[in-house]
């Protein structure tokens, strides 16, 4: 039985608030932090469905100023930062508060690098020198509209990546007012990339009880809520759930490298413009069957984190890794008749069949047994390709 | 810059004023409760002579304050901390946390395991004053609403219930 | 899983674990912009060579300004002044904190004092009174484990004035903690039982309490699964280094989790006794352990039968019928007891009445069972257990640990 290393770190440096009136809260979190002025960051789609009036209500009775910059598109660039830069400094902000997915939180995390030090500090990092002092205050409200790193040690802003622990948020808030907008199709997508995350994680060669601790509630969330919440859309418990899984799969992501579905889920997106988290989920069936026939699998309790302790225990060793599958594969199946043009295959995405082959090269992270065997990937790949579910 | 704007955090004055009206409501049935409970004196005994706390929303209100005179008797000290010697200080984070508590959709103890409290002070003073208040609510709350406020309904005859029921009541309106 | 209607979590700290884990402190400080700590840590742990094997992996990157082995099993203002005075004295720029709860609490004091320039630490006591971060601090455990190296509470006594001073702040988490299996390699068994209780009590607290969330459950779930695989085992085998270092991973799970969901009436009274009576802390949560669960019972059913999994494993989870769960927990943790008590040589306390102190006496009478009980009335801990407690609830589970007899659950009002 493959057993992961005895040798693991761990860092998760964000604090969680979650649930009813937690961005009444921000005022005096930000108060620990030695802050009083915020400049929140959010986009026009955003704000025209009304998130700065519940800003401006969270800090009302709080005797503070707060800034809003509705402005941030989808492809931020280094241009802004610079003119953020400006106007964080000439207004005397000293904090920021990211409302949005990816692209905001990658404008956040480069401005926060901007404005605790210099702009150019923004080039000279991209020298690999590692970032290691601290941030200014970066709190960052979370909806479901995810690109699976907001809340990582990733930033791309540009041409330009970097990673480094101190660009991960200060404060997480999830907020049922921050959850409730986004469409089916959208949820289903950010839910299926969290599934990834989690999964893989907990495969993962390098994994530790506390990235497994984390992938748990992820996927429980996950697999608790994800059905409930497409067949109804206002389910307010469910959706701060799948929020919640989000950022657990995140973490867990974050403390390890990225995984086989995860990567290849990326670049079939970048050709196709469909949200990652579909064509992860596509993938990831064909995946886990292909783990399963290995002779030494890496763990054999993935039903626990798939069905949970009761359906886990009653089922027979053995049986259980398929169930696991068999249980993933049904979601993939009720989410054809609850999301309007769910993808049946990588097919439907536009993903040609040429293609492939180009997607096969060295990928660069460590897949689940150390260096992805290119044959695997073709084989997943080809089976994505040929079935559909 | 196109997209920017500051915005001057507002108010909630019907907010306020109802969490003011509570607190002041909250304070001076604490006083009466003293007088006829002697649970809640007894609680009042155990703390240093002349203890004073206070009980209120941050970052600036409202408050109330009750302390213990010369006598060692419980009195509702108003709202204005200025010029008060206070050994206890319980902070509300926001006035929304202070409205969930007030509308009893959270009950002190659920308040305090959901973090909406700070509590400024000697600890086992802050489980004394958080009897005392559970005390109270009981109290001032129907049964219904009281059960959902605190984790164990007393066992108290219907009397003397009822009777230190309009007691407390009119100690605190009309100072009884 | 369960989610809270509102709840908060953080456990800022970098957690560093292996068998070689101390080999990483330069990197670790290195980050933090330090490279002359200071070593605190007791006479006990620099006698079991515990620092000399610290030393050894650091030194060839680090110079230590100094090594301060003298704090006393209670944390004390004097020796925090003083050795506060020492790191200023000797130019350092960092903290590595080697030993248990009361060197982690020293350790904590300390970074208060040189990063604030305190010179009355009374004026940070309470919560919210530090603004800002302290010097680096990092946090080696040698007992797995009070968990004091993830949680942000730190205990100091001032002796002179009768005080107990108790500081709160995100600030007093250490920057990491090294979970290396070297460092409870020559734990002694009554030791080991008892800091191992005290790790699953934090666990078992966290998950029936009042301020449960999906975070502290996953860790304390996680902890107690590999409690129940290692402990026994390490008490009979103290050289196995794979279950030193999974009770270590325990410790450090169990402290996330009762750090951000609180603990209940087993801390509660055991807080009190501890205090009345001098038991170790450990001793005191292995013997109550059992009374919170029997106590909490009837608000929290449901919740309890499902630490049968982690208990009891898969099979044994899946034979048993739901309503039988919590029994089967109850048990399992009175039997868990009783092999520490076997596989320690009869020195693990099952029951109050059984437990010695350094002379060999009864270090709890019957007669202070009252006092404990007044004690407790004083201590924060009860706002998150699921049930109230008066006076008489305490004395009534008093007795009951005192003796080593079952509660009655026919006395529990509800």
């Amino acid at each position: 039985m493959f057993q992961p290393q005895s040798s693991y770190s761990f860092y998760s440096p964000a604090k969680v608030l979650s649930g009813n009136k937690a961005l009444e809260n921000l005022p005096v979190e930000l108060d620990g932090m030695n802050a009083i002025k915020p400049l929140i960051l959010t986009t026009p789609g955003l704000s025209a469905r009304g998130m700065e009036k519940v800003m401006a209500a969270a800090f009302a009775d709080s005797n503070l100023t707060i800034g809003v910059f509705a402005g941030v598109p989808a492809q931020p660039d280094l241009k802004l930062v610079r003119e953020l830069y400006g106007l964080y400094r000439d207004n005397g902000y000293d904090a920021i508060i990211a409302l949005g997915g990816g692209p905001v939180l990658d404008i956040a995390k480069a401005l926060n690098i901007a404005v605790s030090g210099r702009p150019e500090d923004l080039e000279s990092l991209a020298d690999r020198n590692p970032l290691t002092k601290k941030l200014r205050p970066l709190a960052a409200i979370l909806n479901l509209d995810l690109s699976g790193c907001e809340m990582t040690r990733y930033v791309t802003i540009g041409s330009l990546s970097l990673i480094s622990p101190a660009l991960i948020p200060d404060l997480m808030v999830i907020d049922p007012r921050t959850v409730m907008a986004e469409e089916r199709k959208t949820v289903a997508s950010t839910a299926l990339m969290s599934l990834t995350q989690a999964v893989e994680a907990c495969l993962h060669p390098a994994r530790n009880p506390l990235t497994d601790a984390y992938a748990y509630g992820s996927a429980r969330f996950i697999m608790e809520n994800i059905l409930d919440v497409l067949k109804n859309p206002s389910d307010r418990k469910g959706r701060m759930a799948l929020a919640n899984a989000a950022y657990f799969a995140q973490t867990s992501f974050d403390n390890l490298l990225p995984g086989m579905v995860y990567e290849l889920g990326m670049a079939m997106s970048r050709s196709c413009h469909t949200h990652p988290g579909l064509i992860m989920g596509l993938l990831l069936p064909h995946f886990l069957l292909l783990e399963m026939k290995k002779e030494t699998a890496t763990r054999k309790d993935l039903y626990l984190f798939i069905g949970g302790p009761e359906a886990f225990a009653g089922t027979m060793p053995p049986a259980s890794f398929r169930k696991a599958v068999d249980r993933i594969v049904e979601i993939l199946l009720e989410l054809q008749s609850l999301v309007t043009d769910f993808p049946r295959s990588i097919r439907d995405v536009g993903i040609k069949r040429e293609d492939l082959e180009s997607l096969v090269e060295p990928r660069s992270a460590a897949g689940v047994r150390g260096e992805y065997d290119p044959q695997d990937i073709r084989n997943i790949m080809e089976k994505a390709w040929e079935t559909r579910f | 810059m196109n997209n920017y704007k500051e915005i001057q955090s507002g108010s909630k004055p019907f907010k306020r004023a109802y969490v003011a009206l509570m607190l002041w409501f909250v304070g001076r049935a604490i006083e009466a409760a003293a007088r006829v409970d002697g649970a809640v004196q007894a609680e009042f005994d155990g703390l240093p002579p002349e203890f004073t706390f206070s009980l209120g929303v941050m970052p600036q209100g409202p408050t109330m304050i009750v302390g213990k005179d010369a006598q060692g008797l419980v009195k509702y000290r108003g709202w204005d901390p200025e010029g008060q010697k206070i050994d206890l200080k319980m902070k509300v984070k926001n006035l929304e946390g202070a409205i969930l508590m007030f509308t009893f959709q959270e009950s002190t103890a659920v308040a305090t395991a959901r973090n909406r409290l700070i509590v400024d002070g000697e600890v086992p003073a802050a489980c004394a004053i958080v009897r005392v208040l559970d005390i109270v609510e009981v109290y001032l709350l129907p049964k219904l609403i009281a059960k959902l406020a605190v984790k164990r309904y007393p066992d108290w005859s219907f009397g003397e219930k009822v009777l230190n029921r309009i007691r407390i009541y009119a100690g605190a309106i009309i100072g009884l | 899983m369960d989610l809270p209607g509102y709840y908060e979590y953080y456990c800022g700290v970098k957690i560093i674990a292996g068998h070689d884990a101390l080999e990483r402190i330069p990197g670790v400080l290195r980050d933090l912009h330090a490279s002359r700590p200071m070593i605190v840590t007791d006479k006990g742990v620099a006698a079991a060579g515990l620092v000399d094997i610290v030393m050894g992996a650091v030194k060839d990157q680090l110079s230590i300004g100094a090594v301060a082995d003298d704090v006393p099993p209670d944390s004390d203002l004097r020796v925090v002044n003083r050795l506060a005075a020492l790191y200023r004295e000797q130019g350092c720029d960092a903290l590595i904190a080697v030993g248990g709860g009361s060197v982690m609490d020293t350790a904590k004091g300390i970074n208060i004092v040189v990063s604030e320039k305190a010179d009355d630490l009374m004026k940070f006591s309470g919560a919210g009174a530090l603004k800002r971060p302290l010097k680096p601090l990092v946090a080696v455990p040698t007992t797995a484990g009070t968990g004091s190296e993830v949680t942000l509470v730190a205990v100091v006594k001032d002796h002179e004035r009768h005080l107990k001073m108790a500081f709160v702040s995100y600030f007093l988490l250490p920057d990491a903690s090294i979970l290396d299996s070297r460092m409870t390699l020559s734990l002694p068994a009554a030791i080991t039982a008892a800091t191992g209780m005290d790790a699953l009590t934090h666990a078992v607290e966290a998950y029936y309490g009042l301020s449960k969330n999906p975070l502290s459950d996953a860790t304390a779930l996680a902890a107690i699964r590999l409690i129940s695989r290692n402990l026994v085992k390490v008490t009979r085998h103290p050289s196995d280094r794979e279950a030193r270092l999974a009770m270590a991973n325990a410790a450090a799970l169990a402290g996330m989790a009762f750090s951000n969901s609180m603990v209940g009436m087993v801390h509660t009274l055991g807080h009190a006794t501890g205090s009345v009576c001098g038991v170790p802390h450990g001793v005191c949560m292995a013997i109550l352990l059992p009374y919170g669960l029997e106590y909490n019972r009837h608000k929290r059913e449901a919740i309890m039968g499902e630490l049968f999994f982690p208990m009891g494993g898969s099979d044994v989870f899946a034979g048993t019928p739901k309503e039988q769960r919590t029994d089967r927990v109850i048990a399992y943790v009175r039997q868990m007891n009783q092999d520490l008590h076997d596989a320690s040589g009869g020195r693990h306390a099952r029951f109050f009445k059984e437990v010695l102190d350094r002379e060999g006496k009864p270090a709890v009478t019957r007669e202070r069972l009252p006092d404990i009980a007044r004690t407790a009335l004083g201590d924060g801990s009860i706002f998150y257990n699921p049930e109230e407690l008066d006076y008489d609830d305490f004395l009534m589970v008093l007795e009951a640990a005192w003796e080593g007899v079952a509660l009655d659950y026919g006395r529990i009002r509800k």
